[in-house]
């Protein structure tokens, strides 16, 4: 276990330790509306009591705890089973740290699981390189008395400069640590960290453990890093993969990044993770193109090409099925004789079917638009309330020099800027969400609940832009449409989720 | 020197001192006549009691500056009727594949074993052209004619 000592020593004191916990009970405290002074003290009660339905239990690691949580895993598995600390993380690692199984598997078939695992029969005596006389290196063919060499329970032997030199490449060029086998062919013994430790020192050794801890966070279902630029903060959720079409489990890390633990998008509640990504490949695909499609263009009444009439008549043929047509009314060119090169006939039934078809296919364009323009409508106004919510800060400054208000009773524009970032994500997911929603009374509801946040989200955004001197006298307005904005997403949320959990939503797709 | 070199040069010299029937492994000379270790010629037979009996297939083998780090590439010349040649000629086999079944402590000898088993055991999983994969999945009997055609096209 002496390895263990030495990587505890990076750990960092436990008052960090202390920190991050406190701050961690702070962010899921957020979740009611502790922080507002305004009389909602009763509705904090009730959400302290009974979580959200839209809220998932989590927990903030930092990277020392993650480290210390690995390390007890390792030592539990190593004390049940009689292993080495190595060869016991070995096993962990094969069986993507599910400990019971692990111990059942091992305890059951000894000997078969040690060798899938890939750690082969398990011999006594440390590992050391040795100088065996009549010595051949099979991969640089250097022989000698004199060459020092290594192998490991497998016993496929190598001289030390060649062993290096494999296991630096596979963890500086591959980022490889966890699954490096015997240099040997067709072994598929594992190197341990045992090996590595020998073998490997300063920089590459330390590279090799981070990449270790990389992968135990990799390889857990509940762990999950932080996407925030620059943080080391670990998130653990229970929610499996399998109820990611029940539940969106929004995580909000020690850095303050909200984020879904399910696929480490951006917060995108109330929309699940599969139709966040059906609908963000649709719009990267079809946007602006289908913008300009429908401005300009329309569709061969017979093969439904998109045609772009860009001058001459009306008489048009199809490039592709040689159909004769009239731009104006889509009725067939046959029936307009063949001398006018106008219409002003009188409706025949050909052009009002191919006019109808056409029809369907724009409305169908037409609703995607909608919400694609409502959707990154709030994108946009998301990215506007950001710069002025770096403004915030200049703004307060100067608000507390001129109406004389301490630094605390500033606060309330922070939080208002904050509340709108967050109103505004949420309404530009339900936008999306929306879009693959069957028409029932359920989404009546949703609308009426999008409606009354958009508003609200409105309204509050409209004040903020109020020039500083007015904004004093509005601080008691701007303090309950905050609430107001807070409480409005939180029911529309809860809605959601709720129904979501019941399988109550209907779709217009499958996913 | 470095590692490369006396690599390949240690393996030349094995192979000289002994190879398995049949087989052809030796550096290409340059247009001026000197050694090239990098760039080897080689020759495949095809194993005694399976289809591709009695042929012989050349195959250029590329080592790169980082041999035996990283796997050497192997290409047949002329392109090879098979399910995991790709139309390049070049072969597509796990231990040839760095990510994969590579080990710094493969030598040519096996590397032109393995191919040669591969000849008659192709691996479905890994289709590398169209055109032998859909005929061997579809139609054994048209694949087994084409082999035999192979065969006859490459005669020691």
């Amino acid at each position: 276990m002496d390895s263990d000592g030495e990587m505890m020593s990076d750990v960092s004191s436990p008052d960090d330790f202390l920190d991050t916990q406190a701050s961690d009970d702070d962010s899921l405290g957020d979740g009611g509306f502790g922080d507002l002074d305004t009389g909602f003290d009763d509705d904090n009660d009730l959400f302290r009591q009974q979580r959200n339905p839209h809220e998932v239990e989590y927990k903030v690691l930092n990277p020392a705890e993650v480290e210390r949580e690995r390390q007890d895993q390792i030592a539990e598995v190593s004390a049940v089973v009689g292993l080495s600390p190595e060869l016991a993380a070995v096993l962990l690692r094969f069986g993507q740290w599910n400990k019971e199984k692990i111990i059942e598997m091992y305890i059951d078939y000894p000997e078969r699981t040690l060798d899938r695992a890939g750690v082969g029969p398990v011999t006594e005596g440390r590992a050391t390189t040795e100088m065996i006389p009549g010595f051949l290196c099979g991969i640089c063919f250097d022989e000698g008395d004199d060459v020092e060499s290594y192998a490991m329970r497998c016993d496929h032997r190598f001289c030390v400069d060649c062993y290096r030199h494999y296991l630096e490449q596979k963890i500086k060029e591959e980022g490889e640590s966890a699954r490096i086998r015997c240099p040997g062919n067709n072994c598929q013994h594992i190197v341990d960290s045992q090996s590595v430790e020998l073998l490997l020192s300063g920089e590459i050794r330390d590279r090799y453990h981070m990449l270790l801890t990389r992968t135990y966070v990799d390889d857990k279902e509940n762990l999950r890093w932080c996407p925030a630029p620059n943080c080391e903060h670990v998130v653990d959720c229970s929610v499996k993969k399998r109820d990611l079409r029940r539940i969106v489990p929004t995580v909000q890390c020690a850095c303050s990044h909200e984020f879904c633990h399910g696929c480490s998008l951006p917060d995108h509640q109330p929309a699940p993770c599969t139709l966040v990504k059906m609908w963000i490949k649709k719009c990267e695909d079809d946007s602006e193109t289908s913008n300009w499609i429908s401005a300009n263009t329309k569709e061969c009444p017979r093969c439904q090409s998109t045609i772009e009439k860009n001058g001459g008549c009306n008489h048009m043929t199809c490039r592709k099925c040689k159909h004769e047509f009239c731009w104006m009314c889509m009725g067939l060119w046959a029936e307009h004789g063949t001398s006018w090169y106008n219409c002003n006939r009188f409706e025949e039934k050909s052009g009002s079917d191919a006019r109808s078809a056409q029809a369907k296919s724009r409305a169908s364009l037409d609703r995607y638009l909608h919400y694609y323009n409502r959707y990154s409508n709030h994108e946009q106004s998301a990215k506007l309330d950001k710069d002025l919510y770096l403004k915030t800060e200049k703004k307060m400054t100067s608000l507390q020099s001129q109406s004389g208000l301490s630094w605390i009773e500033v606060q309330f524009l922070d939080t208002a800027s904050h509340a709108l970032q967050q109103c505004r994500q949420t309404l530009k997911w339900t936008y999306a969400f929306a879009f693959y929603l069957a028409r029932n009374n359920l989404t009546e509801i949703f609308e009426d609940n999008q409606k009354d946040l958009e508003m609200a989200v409105e309204n509050l955004s409209q004040m903020f832009e109020k020039p500083i001197p007015e904004l004093a006298q509005l601080k008691v307005d701007i303090l309950d449409k905050t609430a107001y904005c807070k409480k409005r997403r939180v029911i529309l949320l809860n809605d959601t989720a709720e129904n979501l959990k019941n399988g109550e939503w209907s779709f217009n797709v499958e996913w | 020197m470095s590692l490369c070199q006396t690599r390949l040069q240690e393996e030349r010299k094995q192979w000289r001192r002994d190879h398995p029937f049949g087989f052809v492994a030796k550096p290409q000379r340059t247009p001026q006549g000197a050694m090239d270790m990098k760039r080897w010629e080689c020759a495949i037979p095809g194993k005694a009691k399976t289809l591709w009996e009695g042929g012989l297939f050349k195959l250029d083998v590329t080592f790169p500056d980082e041999y035996p780090t990283k796997p050497p590439k192997c290409k047949f010349t002329p392109p090879l009727f098979h399910p995991n040649v790709y139309p390049s000629g070049t072969v597509c086999l796990s231990i040839l594949n760095e990510e994969e079944a590579w080990k710094p402590a493969i030598t040519i000898k096996q590397i032109l074993l393995g191919i040669q088993d591969l000849l008659n055991d192709p691996n479905p999983e890994s289709p590398a052209q169209a055109d032998a994969y859909n005929l061997f999945k579809k139609d054994r009997k048209a694949y087994e004619a084409r082999v035999r055609q192979v065969v006859k096209e490459n005669q020691p």
